[in-house]
């Protein structure tokens, strides 16, 4: 017993012994990626990591977090980051770009960066948009035989008991909000009439989700017909088995552009814009809208026709309303503690 | 009386564990308060300069201020509910000599080592609009509508007393083991009945396991942040959550470190209170 327990340890302590070594030697070639979890991240290391890993032989490894949790990460390691790139939803990109945290991409060193949409781009270079989603309607074809068209269909008394909304924490809260308070006469700087309007309609709502993927149980178990949504969820979901379409609202989505970019401070920076060019290359940009139905923000992606109908692509990403980011990650705070009072009390 | 004098040794074998107070405990509360006192502003961040007005907020607001009499008045009832139920539980424990002690005390214990979240996903699975209680309740003809068990009151007084029971039935059961029979034996002798006994000697000789044990079920109450996120969710909220949602959904450092700050002196305060009465009813008995 004495000799098999000590075999053990010896062997225990030559592994660590060996996987430090390999730490030590694959350092310089690694690359620390924050990013979001669950299928997003799966398609992103079948899209972009792992082409990327068999060009370069470098080591991408994945660090999971919503938007927030990394903009907490940055900041928490100012100057110092533990991970190369941070992949955050723009509102979020904004205020860490305002608190200093973000460096800025050499354009030289990105080839596929003239084919991005101007609008994707921070004009400072300090983020990226790698996507285009939305917050859209989603509904169960096999409840509501005529779905709702508009925002403003989902105040219809047919869809009472059976709809379920964002909360405030989640972006589809925060656009439900703005969208609300635009086709009541507001705007993102008014959302007074989007709060009367939501306030009206909460009694009426089934559940106000905080994790996007809540949205799959509740309509797998009928608790739910319709749910304000996020239009390359439903793709995904719809997929694998999930009774769900979407609706891009009459009145137009609310767009969503999730971006990447690279802290200051970062151990890899050069590493970094590599992978971000091979991201935004129109190759892993195709695969991701097959994938995770991802609208393209590279204009030279050519999608078939059935694919161009589920995803934000060229004419729908014009027709779509994108808040302004800086009004948004001001007013956050505010938006959270009156909807924390009026809305989800 | 013994003599009051610093005891080298005694100090020497608490000085890891004070160590390791100090530094996971001590250290990190006290870096809150540098924080709690900076200014936050939406979009750019903690700015320069000195506020109070995160406390003053947290204390007169009265959202906010529903918020923590919430969570109080949660970690009492919690406290006392796992006391009535665990006290007898933890009485049997302790005094059986059954062969199938031991197993009893394993199914006490059992559900501590499953992790929280699968426990708590455990209990939305029965709580639920459309979960096994509700289907149950109406299957029964005992409720037309299915009650709402979750994103309220009920909910998280179910949960957090199931997850916290084992902490109080262990506690209790280690002290009730220490009460020398002789002195119940002695009651009895004297002609007190059962419950005159446990009333006027076990309960009182317990006291200080009951004390320790509703400490370590209140404080585990209401800092518990998994639970009450998964069964309060986002309509119900306690000043774990919110804290949560301060540094992790809003950013807002400086707020969400006066809150906890806050959240710890009402604790301390708390405890200073219980081991004082607690003190005065041990000296009573």
């Amino acid at each position: 017993m004495g000799r098999f327990r000590r075999s053990l340890a010896a062997t225990a302590m030559a592994a660590g012994l060996l996987a430090g070594a390999a730490a030590t030697t694959a350092r310089s070639q690694e690359l620390n990626v924050a990013l979001f979890g669950g299928s997003f991240a799966e398609n992103v290391r079948t899209c972009v990591a792992e082409p990327f890993q068999r060009a370069t032989g470098a080591r991408v490894n994945f660090v999971l977090g919503n938007s927030v949790q990394n903009a907490a990460r940055l900041r928490a390691t100012r100057g110092r980051p533990d991970v190369d790139i941070a992949y955050m939803d723009l509102q979020v990109a904004v205020q860490a770009k305002n608190e200093g945290l973000l460096d800025q991409v050499d354009a030289a060193r990105l080839t596929n960066l003239p084919d991005i949409y101007p609008s994707a781009v921070d004009p400072d270079r300090r983020w990226i948009g790698f996507m285009y989603s939305s917050t859209a309607i989603a509904y169960n074809p096999r409840e509501l035989r005529n779905p709702p068209q508009a925002w403003a269909d989902l105040w219809s008394p047919s869809l009472r008991g059976k709809l379920a909304i964002g909360d405030i924490t989640a972006t589809s809260g925060q656009h439900f909000l703005i969208a609300a308070a635009r086709i009541n006469g507001g705007s993102v700087e008014n959302v007074e009439p989007g709060f009367r309007a939501i306030r009206d309609l909460r009694p009426h709502v089934v559940t106000l989700y905080t994790q996007a993927d809540q949205v799959v149980q509740l309509i797998e178990r009928g608790d739910i017909a319709a749910a304000v949504w996020f239009s390359d969820r439903v793709g995904a979901a719809a997929r694998s088995g999930v009774p769900v379409a979407v609706v891009f609202p009459r009145e137009g989505a609310v767009g969503i552009l999730p971006t990447f970019s690279i802290p200051i401070g970062a151990r890899s920076k050069a590493l970094a814009e590599q992978y971000m060019d091979r991201a935004l290359g129109a190759e892993a940009q195709r695969c991701f809208a097959e994938r995770q139905f991802a609208g393209p923000t590279n204009r030279r992606v050519e999608l078939p026709d059935e694919l161009a109908r589920l995803v934000p692509y060229r004419e729908s990403v014009e027709r779509m309303y994108f808040p302004p980011p800086e009004i948004v990650a001001r007013s956050l705070p505010a938006w959270t503690e009156r909807w924390n009072r009026e809305i989800a009390r | 009386m013994p003599e009051r004098r610093w005891d080298l040794t005694g100090l020497g074998l608490l000085s890891p564990l004070l160590l390791l107070l100090l530094f996971a405990f001590l250290l990190p509360v006290a870096a809150l308060i540098p924080t709690s006192l900076r200014p936050y502003v939406a979009g750019t961040g903690v700015g320069e300069g000195l506020t109070l007005g995160h406390y003053a907020k947290a204390l007169t607001d009265s959202f906010y201020l529903e918020i923590i009499l919430r969570t109080v008045g949660l970690g009492f009832v919690v406290t006392l509910l796992t006391l009535v139920i665990g006290y007898p539980l933890a009485y049997v424990l302790a005094r059986s000599t059954s062969r199938w002690r031991h197993w009893l005390t394993l199914l006490v214990v059992f559900p501590l080592l499953l992790n929280l979240v699968v426990r708590t996903f455990g209990w939305i699975a029965l709580l639920a609009r459309r979960g096994l209680v509700n289907q149950w309740l109406i299957g029964l003809g005992l409720a037309e509508e299915p009650l709402r068990l979750m994103f309220n009151f009920t909910g998280l007084l179910i949960g957090l007393t199931h997850i916290f029971l084992p902490f109080m039935v262990l506690v209790l059961v280690a002290v009730i083991q220490n009460i020398p029979r002789e002195v119940e034996d002695a009651a009895r002798t004297l002609g007190a009945g059962f419950w005159a006994v446990f009333a006027r000697v076990t309960l009182p000789l317990s006291a200080p396991g009951i004390l320790s044990g509703s400490i370590l079920v209140f404080v585990l109450t209401i800092s518990a942040l998994v639970t009450p996120r998964l069964l309060g969710g986002p309509t119900y909220k306690v000043m774990s959550t919110l804290i949560y949602e301060q540094f992790l959904q809003l950013l807002n450092w400086p707020a969400g470190s006066a809150m906890a700050v806050v959240m710890t002196l009402i604790v301390l305060a708390l405890i200073l209170l219980g081991t004082r009465l607690a003190r005065r009813w041990e000296a009573r008995a």
